[in-house]
């Protein structure tokens, strides 16, 4: 007998989805309220999943994706609150870069997904346990922190505040539930945008309120406990790599900045080797890092 | 299992080579016979129906057996069969919801036994290798499973080294010290001598017949392994501290010797991986049969292949390339095989020589990594 130890079923075989809710967010991005259709047993085991993880999103003939957590949560979505058979509902905000993405997001209500799941490892919400919880996003960075701010008061931290930044005001996502969660006062929010020129809703109240300006330029009057700060950042890697740099020179330790990064996946399942960083997997090690991990391996922009 | 040879407390004896040339034929009445034929460093294992068929003094080979047979160079993971009103996503609305049939198929696990039949203790290294990449979690690799399982695996320890192993650096060779992960262990105890066969594994216990029909090893058969081994030991060429590369190699990524070897040599031309017993990296593609045919059905088939981190696409992403430069794609291969201990608790390589053998122009990673430590 050969031993074995590990999840041998369903990782690598997708299962049907449908698309429940389609939302528009920002220019090319959308996000899709999906339900898992299938038995319970069968993978992806949702509701099993957590915040940071990702599934291979895909349709047959035209390849798959890795597309992270949006939406755990549907109870506290506009498009989620209605639907039965919540606890098969989650969702995903894809922004149609290329091939399969801007495939998938053509998709409409009731069209088939398929997708496996989910993968890697989340965010350690465990670490913000006590401490003061930073969000720092870019772009469509938000979307995977997205069910971390859901879920803020259960977390048991001491404060959250979430930086996100945008190239314009038209490219933030979310904008409604970044104005409820405003509303609702449970974390502090601070927006930006580098060009704030473009901006659509021009001579409106902005709620909330967008500076313009990098992302750096809100860090940098933060004042922060460093060893009561935990960090959570998503973004594209330059971003990460100044936002990080920010909290370093406020004393914060890397081990208490946790950056998520994209790299090629074709497997998901820690198999394939596109992945690596190192001697890390991104599909099963991450895709969420503490900065200590990556720092100073090659290929790494951080 | 008969007393006699149970009670051999090591399950070793020595064995005239026709007769276990005799028990190696019957065996391919049960299983595929493949070993190492065509000698000196570019042998190669083929399938066989005789054992007289096999040069077991062979050297190398440039593929190595574990790779080639259990994770095949091209397999059909899965496929989508696609029947009914063929609806293109996005049109939904328009056809009234009505969707295409896709049903999603698994392809039979391999079932063919196959027997491997002097594996030399590098490439038995390398086999255990693999297994930390598909047998060990999060997930298993199903279909390497079902050939790990199907596979009954003999090693033979070498007789001769070439100016390219380094084997003994490693602990990969030239005798086999693992005792466990496959079936049996020969060593050819030279000229008209026999063989030493040592029964590693409870298969090979029960396959094994004639173990009563030899002789037990006595302590003049175990000295002269000793000897043979140790100077096997003395003809090795290459001298590396293994130990100390780790993460040393990692705090000079950007040495000269590294990124003028690949600027001024390297062709990415992949050959270093493919030959590469524990190289693993693959690709999964989606093939589409050509009846997209309104109402037809068409099969759309996803093939995984063996990929080599040579290739400018292989880290690529939407909007960069975390490896364009080409000295980072041979950083990536000379780290994963030298430094990158931490990623499955064991070096990525076990010292075959076959990069340093196949490259087309002589790219030598251990002198790459002498240079980066001086
Ligand atoms: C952990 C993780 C989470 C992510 N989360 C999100 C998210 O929530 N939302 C989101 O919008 N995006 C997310 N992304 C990014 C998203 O996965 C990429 O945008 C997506 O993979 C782009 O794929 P594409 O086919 O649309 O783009 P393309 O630019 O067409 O292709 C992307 C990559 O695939 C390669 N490729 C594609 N087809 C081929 C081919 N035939 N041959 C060779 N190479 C090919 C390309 O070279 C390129 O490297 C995430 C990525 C990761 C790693
Ligand atoms: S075989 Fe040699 S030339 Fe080809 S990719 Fe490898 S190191 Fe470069
Ligand atoms: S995506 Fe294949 S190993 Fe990570």
């Amino acid at each position: 007998m050969i031993e074995t130890e590990g999840n041998a079923k369903g990782a690598s075989v997708p299962v049907k989805a449908i698309i429940r809710g389609v939302k528009n967010e920002a220019p090319g991005v959308r996000t899709f309220l999906i339900e898992k259709s299938g038995p319970p047993a069968q993978p992806p085991c949702l509701p099993a999943a957590r915040p940071g993880q990702f599934n291979m999103l895909g349709y047959p003939g035209v390849g798959e994706a890795p597309i992270s957590f949006s939406v755990l949560h549907p109870e506290k979505t506009t498009e989620g609150r209605n639907q039965k058979n919540q606890k098969n509902l989650f969702g995903h905000t894809v922004r149609a870069a290329g091939r399969v993405t801007g495939f998938l997001s053509g998709f409409v209500e009731g069209d088939e997904v398929f997708l496996r799941g989910p993968f890697g490892r989340g965010w350690p919400l465990e670490e913000a346990r006590g401490k003061h919880l930073l969000l720092l996003t870019g772009g469509l960075g938000l979307a995977p922190l997205k069910p971390v701010i859901e879920m803020a008061p259960t977390l048991g931290a001491s404060g959250v505040t979430l930086l996100h930044g945008a190239r314009e005001p038209r490219d933030i996502i979310f904008k409604t539930e970044l104005a409820r969660w405003k509303s609702e006062g449970a974390i502090e929010i601070e927006l930006t945008v580098d060009n704030p020129e473009d901006n659509p809703d021009k001579g409106q109240k902005q709620q909330p309120k967008i500076h313009s300006g990098l992302i750096t330029e809100l860090i940098r009057p933060l004042r922060i406990d460093p060893s009561e700060t935990v960090a959570f950042i998503c973004g594209p890697e330059i971003m990460m790599r100044f936002a990080a740099r920010e909290l370093l020179i406020k004393g914060m330790a890397g081990s208490g900045i946790y950056v998520s990064v994209e790299r090629r996946m074709s497997c998901g399942t820690g198999h394939c080797g596109h992945c690596q960083i190192g001697p890390w997997f991104t599909c099963k090690d991450g895709p969420v890092f503490s900065y200590t991990q990556l720092k100073g391996l090659p290929d790494v922009i951080l | 299992m008969t007393g006699a040879s149970a009670s051999q407390k090591d399950y070793k004896t020595v064995i005239p080579g026709d007769v276990f040339a005799l028990w190696v034929d019957r065996l391919g009445e049960q299983y595929t016979l493949t070993g190492p034929v065509g000698g000196g460093v570019t042998a190669r294992f083929e399938d066989i129906s005789r054992f007289a068929q096999m040069d077991l003094d062979y050297q190398s080979t440039m593929l190595p057996p574990g790779k080639r047979y259990l994770f095949e160079p091209a397999e059909e993971i899965l496929s989508y069969d696609i029947s009914g009103e063929s609806n293109i996503p996005g049109n939904n609305r328009e056809t009234g919801g009505k969707q295409q049939k896709i049903s999603v198929n698994l392809p039979g696990l391999p079932a063919g036994r196959r027997a491997l039949i002097g594996v030399h203790p590098c490439d038995v290294n390398a086999i255990l290798y693999l297994d930390k990449v598909f047998l060990r979690g999060p997930y298993i690799d199903p279909f390497y499973t079902a050939r790990r399982e199907n596979t009954f695996i003999i090693a033979l320890n070498c007789k001769s080294v070439t100016d390219l192993c380094f084997c003994h650096l490693l602990g990969a060779g030239p005798y086999l010290k693992a005792r466990a992960g496959y079936d049996m262990l020969l060593t050819d105890m030279g000229r008209g001598k026999g063989f030493l066969v040592e029964l590693v594994s409870e298969k090979a216990r029960e396959l094994f017949d004639i173990f009563s029909s030899g002789r037990p090893p006595e302590e003049k058969d175990l000295s002269a392994m000793r000897e043979a081994e140790a100077s096997l030991l003395k003809g090795f060429k290459k001298n590396l501290d293994m130990a100390g590369l780790q993460n040393a190699l990692l705090s000079r990524p950007d040495h000269h010797a590294l990124t003028e070897t690949s600027d001024s040599r390297c062709l990415s031309c992949s050959n270093c991986v493919m030959v590469c017993p524990t190289c693993f990296c693959h690709n999964v593609r989606e093939e589409t049969g050509l009846s997209l045919s309104r109402g037809g059905k068409s099969r759309i088939k996803k093939i995984r292949r063996w990929d080599a981190c040579q290739d400018i696409s292989f880290a690529k992403v939407h909007g960069g390339n975390f490896r364009a430069k080409r000295h980072a794609r041979l950083r990536q291969f000379v780290f994963h095989k030298l430094d990158y201990e931490g990623q499955l608790g064991t070096k990525g390589t076990v010292g075959c020589g076959r990069c340093i053998r196949w490259c087309p122009t002589g790219i030598d990673l251990t002198e790459i990594a002498m240079a980066m430590m001086k």
